[in-house]
């Protein structure tokens, strides 16, 4: 499209400003036909976040909903916004769901006399009866004389001064040097 | 001058305090007690002594001071047990922290025991069962900071915290429970503050 501006001489000024504005037109529209070939352009320093160098410059056509930018593919992480005081923190950490609640199931033990929980055994009662356990397990360890020598016959236990009787016939006796514990009831 | 030089040289020794106020044995100037590590407020409060009281006046109840410093555990969770012992006698104070299933469960109820036994040997408290926990409460102790090595050669600065638990026994039984605030009760005092305001720096 060529347009022939006729300008009088004695608007010289005006008509060297309207070529010059004119010339780079041209040149902006044409690039390959007039001016210098110019190198392609770009950014100089590759940078990512939101756009430094607007890159709308270098395609004029290009329509909003094109390929998706570098912004579209940054994910957000939740991050506090303001710092919570100790008023706030306060009402959290003493709120009465987060305080030790009162245990109302603890008994005293009709055996000992120690404290238990109603439904669990008493502690101390549990520790004497592991103790006499364990005494008795030696002494049958004594009695065979290594592992996997297990009898095929029934054990009996047997304290200061008792007699096996009839019903203990073909039983294995162990016997322990104390007299027999009131809660350890002889058949 | 000869025994001016002499009252000089001489004055440090003074022979009046050589021995002390009972004038048996002299004065000994070595530290035989721990004086270097001090002594904390909470056990300077049992040294305090009350004058004699008069006739007429009630008994005053008898008040023991216990306290254990550094503990191995975090102030934080410590209050929680501090919180819940609060106002308690102390049989049900050991009774709740014997089955509660906390580190500073065990350490707080040695420290009430040690207490109670304080109490009727020094304190003069006819029966060990008719205590009561006043204030039970937790300090913040000494913290170092540690690296706490993670994958990758990575590391990071974790905290190691301690605590102070510190414990006021009353002889007596334990106060009865504050009823908790009615409705009514805030708006009547709602009221009251309303009606109270006056002017303030005017004629």
């Amino acid at each position: 499209m060529a347009v022939l501006v006729l300008v009088r001489s004695p608007l010289l000024r005006l008509r060297a400003v309207l070529q010059r504005c004119w010339g780079r037109l041209e040149r902006g529209l044409w690039p390959d036909v007039f001016g210098v070939q110019s190198p392609p352009w770009g950014p100089a320093l590759a940078v990512q976040g939101p756009a430094l160098v607007p890159q709308g410059m270098d395609d004029a056509g290009r329509s909003s909903a094109g390929a998706p930018s570098l912004l579209e593919g940054i994910v957000w992480m939740a991050a506090p916004k303001q710092r919570r005081t100790i008023e706030v923190n306060r009402c959290r950490r003493r709120h009465p769901t987060k305080l030790i609640e009162v245990k109302r199931n603890i008994d005293v033990c009709p055996e000992c006399g120690n404290l238990k929980q109603k439904h669990i055994l008493c502690g101390y009662c549990y520790a004497k009866v592991k103790e006499e356990t364990r005494l008795i397990r030696m002494e049958i360890y004594k009695k065979e004389g290594g592992p996997f020598n297990a009898p095929a016959a029934e054990t009996v236990v047997l304290y200061e001064g008792e007699k096996p009787t009839e019903k203990d016939e073909g039983k294995r006796i162990i016997e322990r040097a104390r007299k027999r514990p009131s809660w350890f009831v002889q058949n | 001058s000869g025994a001016a030089c002499a009252r000089g040289l001489l004055s440090w020794a003074r022979p009046e305090r050589w021995l002390a106020a009972g004038g048996l044995f002299p004065l000994s100037c070595i530290h035989t007690s721990t004086s270097l590590q001090k002594i904390g407020r909470w056990e300077k409060k049992n040294r305090i002594v009350y004058p004699p009281q008069l006739p007429g006046e009630p008994r005053r109840p008898a008040e023991i001071y216990h306290c254990r410093r550094e503990i191995k555990y975090s102030k934080d969770k410590m209050w929680y047990l501090a919180k819940l012992i609060k106002g308690m006698s102390i049989d049900q104070a050991l009774a709740q922290l014997e089955f509660s299933d906390k580190k500073g469960a065990k350490v707080i109820k040695e420290v009430l025991l040690e207490a109670q036994e304080m109490a009727v040997r020094n304190h003069n408290v006819e029966f060990k069962s008719n205590l009561h926990i006043a204030e039970s409460q937790t300090g913040r102790g000494r913290y170092v900071k540690r690296v706490r090595c993670h994958g990758k050669g990575m590391f990071g600065m974790m905290r190691i915290s301690r605590c102070h638990y510190f414990v006021k026994l009353v002889e007596g039984p334990p106060p009865p429970p504050e009823p908790p605030k009615t409705g009514f009760e805030q708006a009547k005092e709602y009221v009251q503050q309303l009606r109270s305001r006056t002017l303030v720096h005017t004629l």
